[in-house]
């Protein structure tokens, strides 16, 4: 460590106490994003250190970046300057959780596993099932914005989050929002700080509203030999008045990449829509009947409801598919596109026709009709195919032109370097550049990460 | 108001197209509030274009701009407190585009709420957000306010339904947050505009998403002898996992004042009654109703009524949505509060409002929506006595006080606007509240557009300071 790495870790050492900074490089290590390294990682326990840690950061101009599981670092740019990795996964308590008025009160660290584990105990979940659910904190999952299955009923955080308590760039302690479930007392400001990559503040407290976990639920896969029969059935199923929870469409790629995970898929190169439906009896035998009816007549070559381990095993795949796409390639390259439904079959085509050019494997997910995933798969040999760049830089070109809004989740270093994986700017880049400023005007939190450069 | 802005005005928009008579202006004193405040002119832009020139024109001159829909706000958020140009969107009201196979309406600010769910009908699709003035409130007036309505507790507010917008800033730029997708990259600045109260920019398109109609409704109406009872079936009908698309409650003072108005079939002798509703998949809403009635009943419901068809659930509803003007009619004036509880802490809170009313001497009714805790007391009081009015603000600020020490809130859907940005302070520090002005500042830097709302006035002064006549008299509520 340098000289002045020593200095700046006694002086932040006074912020949180022994043992709770860490300067060591293996402890270090873990806490790497892009490349870069901090040169210590704090460990508050409340609030105000985190302050006085901002306070300080912010005369010292260090680069902060708050961290809590670990599990979407790899979500934006690299940081311009990382000095400080402010992990709050300690601060993990339940501070409220009243389960009649449905509302609940966590810091930023608890886990999305440990909370549903609580939540489960009174009959009560939060919808927002995300990926790395055992290391995944609630702070991390609504300022990375993560996804879930569950949004076709329930929404994402935005429909979710009731308030939130934050410190400002500057230090500055404050809150927006409340903890009921019906609200508009102020600016909604918590809405911010939903997908903002802790470059805004740092969250310290998120107030939720649950929901009464369903009676029951039953989960159904339709298989199709291509993509228009699947979205027939898609068609079919927004004009009905089915009223599912889960409406998530496979590829075959991302078919053979669940396969095998207990899930009691049907054959491969099928193309999957997977709804799961809930509540009474009588509404499961509904889905169950109208379900295979329209899948049917969309020509659906099977059409199967899983039993329970299939359905937690889909569930989780479907909760899991970024990590799962990544532990079978490393390299593997993750859009997230958000498009109309309407629009979907023909960006696919195309998508694939352009993956088939490049000679790239891909793996497709559709979430809820709203999001698309695509996962360029480029072979463990970067000798065999070296199209990634160019298909990365293609298929972002085509999103833009076609009016979907993409971004890249996921990607190796060096195409993060070459094609950036934020769209350009809009209209609104003045003012997301002047709220910037207001929470952060020494531009110490993940400095860089953001779009537009914030 | 100089007369070179009014001349200006009328070159940008037509002689037609601005009022500036103080007969004319009197009509724009007011909303359904009954604050009062007065502008110097009345615009009406036909387009994105007109209503640029205008926050141009308005930052050459230097004076202040309010945007305003129908005029239906509970808060004074359409009112001009500085003088200055109101811009009504009345004559941007067109349905641009129905985009039924993704569920996507795009409208101008000034279409009315009731309008677009009438006109997506056809495609067996709604505008989920429907507040009490339906009939005559403007989507843009619902994305400034965040307005809610009776079934928000299972389809969420206006902001749950917004995905884009489409902006005039006060500088004059033209502005797109969000898009027709469910989310866009960066910032949700569509999120933060929706509710910030015509404070941040004037909205000059909407895309909404909309819903698809529900095959089947189940209305029910469960009568009590006891308050208490009532709450506690809200609670109950919870904890078994329902959450009815409506659950409002009335009290016995207000039930009787709407029985003798509309005739909707309430016992005069009961203490409360709960309206409720559960919609959606027929299997699903006659298995939810089932349950309620058998919750109800648990809870010494008297008895529990079914609609059994469109005639009967309109005519519960109406008691419901005409229970202010059933009010109207035995009162000179109320003070319509709009405060926020969990909903556990119904009984304590309906308990403390009751000794509040006693202690000042008023009637005070409780009708709101139970089963979000958003509550709405009534202030039966005459606005000609000035004692009255003193004493009914001052009930007023108690009960707001009693629902923020409840662990709730000062307002569930009718915003801050003039009546309460006094009482910021009871919920907000004054750091938390220089930072909503800075955010504020970031959109709206010299404070043109729409000044004095949300935000308590004179920086520095922690305390809650009242104006002399800051009470809604519920004129048009």
């Amino acid at each position: 460590m340098s000289q002045v790495a020593v200095s700046l870790a006694s002086r932040l050492g006074e912020f949180v106490g022994a043992g709770r900074i860490l300067t060591d490089s293996i402890s270090l290590a873990s806490y790497e994003v892009d490349g870069c390294r901090p040169s210590a990682a704090l460990l508050p326990s409340s609030e105000a250190e985190i302050a006085e840690i901002l306070r300080f950061a912010s005369a010292e101009r260090l680069g902060v970046l708050p961290v809590g599981g670990k599990t979407h670092l790899h979500i934006g740019m690299a940081p311009h300057r990382y000095d400080l990795a402010l992990d709050v996964s300690g601060m993990n308590r339940l501070l409220a959780y009243e389960p009649h008025d449905l509302t609940l009160g966590v810091e930023p660290g608890v886990t999305f596993a440990d909370l549903d584990r609580k939540l489960r105990e009174k009959g009560q979940f939060l919808p927002l099932a995300s990926p790395f659910a055992e290391r995944a904190t609630l702070g991390g999952i609504v300022a990375a914005a993560a996804d879930t299955p569950l949004r076709y009923a329930h929404g994402t955080a935005k429909d979710l989050l009731l308030g939130l308590e934050f410190v400002t760039g500057e230090g500055i302690i404050s809150k927006s929002g409340g903890r009921v479930v019906k609200n508009v007392t102020g600016y909604d400001l918590h809405k911010l700080f939903i997908g903002s990559l802790g470059t805004l503040g740092v969250i310290t407290r998120l107030n939720f509203r649950t929901f009464p976990l369903p009676r029951d639920q039953r989960m159904f896969v339709a298989a199709f030999a291509d993509q228009a029969g699947t979205f027939a059935l898609c068609r079919a199923l927004m004009k009905s008045q089915l009223q599912p929870r889960i409406l998530d469409v496979l590829d075959p790629g991302t078919a053979e990449l669940f396969a095998g995970r207990g899930a009691g898929l049907p054959s491969r190169d099928s193309w999957l829509a997977v709804v799961e439906a809930a509540g009474h009896e009588a509404v499961l035998e509904r889905h169950a009947r109208e379900l295979a009816s329209m899948s049917r007549d969309a020509h659906a070559a099977e059409f199967i409801v899983l039993d329970k381990a299939q359905r937690d095993q889909l569930f989780g795949c479907l909760c899991e598919f970024s990590p799962i796409v990544s532990g079978a390639t490393s390299a593997a390259t993750i859009f997230r596109i958000a498009a109309l439904p309407t629009s979907m079959p023909a960006l696919l085509a195309e998508v694939r026709k352009l993956a088939e050019r490049h000679a790239l494997k891909c793996a497709i997910l559709i979430r809820a009709l709203s999001v698309i995933y695509v996962a360029l798969l480029p072979p463990a040999d970067p000798k065999i195919s070296s199209g990634l760049p160019s298909c990365a830089q293609e298929l972002m070109d085509l999103c833009n032109r076609s009016g979907a809004a993409a971004m890249i989740e996921r990607c190796p270093l060096e195409i993060k370097k070459a094609l950036g994986v934020w769209p350009p700017p809009g209209t609104e880049q003045k003012i997301a550049q002047r709220l910037k400023r207001v929470f952060d005007p020494q531009s110490i939190l993940s400095p860089g990460r953001f779009r537009g450069g914030i | 108001m100089q007369r070179t802005i009014i001349r200006e005005l009328e070159r940008l928009v037509g002689g037609a197209g601005v009022l500036s008579s103080a007969e004319d202006l009197l009509l724009y004193e007011y909303d359904g509030s009954v604050e009062e405040a007065h502008p110097d002119a009345i615009v009406f832009p036909r387009r994105k274009e007109d209503v640029v020139e205008i926050v141009k024109l308005a930052n050459r001159h230097e004076v202040s701009i309010v945007g305003r829909g129908a005029g239906t706000g509970l808060s004074g958020g359409a009112l001009a407190r500085q003088g200055g140009i109101v811009v009504a969107f009345s004559r941007m009201n067109h349905i641009l585009e129905i985009d039924a196979e993704n569920q996507r309406a795009v409208v101008e600010p000034g279409v009315v709420n009731l309008d677009l769910s009438r006109a997506a009908e056809k495609y067996g699709l709604y505008f989920a957000p429907d507040p009490s003035s339906q009939k005559s409130c403007t989507i843009g007036g619902n994305v400034s306010e965040n307005s809610g309505g009776p079934h928000t507790l299972a389809y969420g507010v206006t902001s749950n339904h917004v995905t884009g917008l489409e902006l005039v800033l006060p500088e004059g730029d033209v502005v797109q947050v969000g898009g027709r997708t469910m989310e866009t990259p960066g910032y949700d600045l569509t999120g933060l505009l929706v509710g910030s109260e015509g404070t941040f920019a004037l909205v000059t398109e909407i895309i909404v998403r909309l819903l698809r109609l529900p095959e089947d409704v189940r209305t029910l109406l469960a009568i009590y002898d006891s308050l208490e009872d009532a709450t506690d079936s809200v609670v109950d009908i919870t904890a078994r996992g329902i959450i009815p698309a409506a659950c409002e409650m009335l009290d016995g003072w207000t039930l009787r004042a709407v029985e003798a108005y509309v005739h909707a079939g309430f016992p005069l002798d009961s203490a409360a009654v709960l309206l409720m509703e559960v919609e959606g998949v027929r299997e699903s809403a006659e298995a939810q109703a089932a349950e309620i009635i058998e919750v109800c009943r648990n809870h010494r419901a008297r008895e529990v009524r079914r609609a059994r068809d469109d005639r009967e659930r309109a005519l519960l509803w109406k008691g419901r949505k005409e229970a202010f003007g059933a009010v109207g009619r035995v009162s000179p004036s109320y003070y319509v509060l709009d405060g926020v509880i969990p909903r556990t802490k119904l009984t304590p809170t309906l308990l403390r409002i009751e000794e509040i009313a006693k202690r000042y001497g008023f009637v005070i009714g409780n009708i709101f929506h139970a089963g979000d805790g958003n509550l709405h007391p009534l202030i039966l009081f005459d606005h000609r006595d000035p004692d009255q009015f003193r004493r009914a603000r001052a009930a007023g600020t108690e009960i707001m006080q009693l629902c923020v020490e409840m662990g709730g809130t000062l307002t569930g859907e009718h915003g801050v606007g003039m009546e309460k940005n006094e009482l910021m302070p009871l919920m907000f520090n004054e750091t938390d509240l220089d930072l909503m002005r800075k955010v504020r500042a970031a959109f709206n830097p010299v404070g043109r557009l729409n000044p004095d709302k949300v935000l308590p006035l004179g920086k520095g002064c922690g305390e809650t300071r009242l104006r002399p006549f800051p009470l809604s008299a519920g004129r048009n509520a």
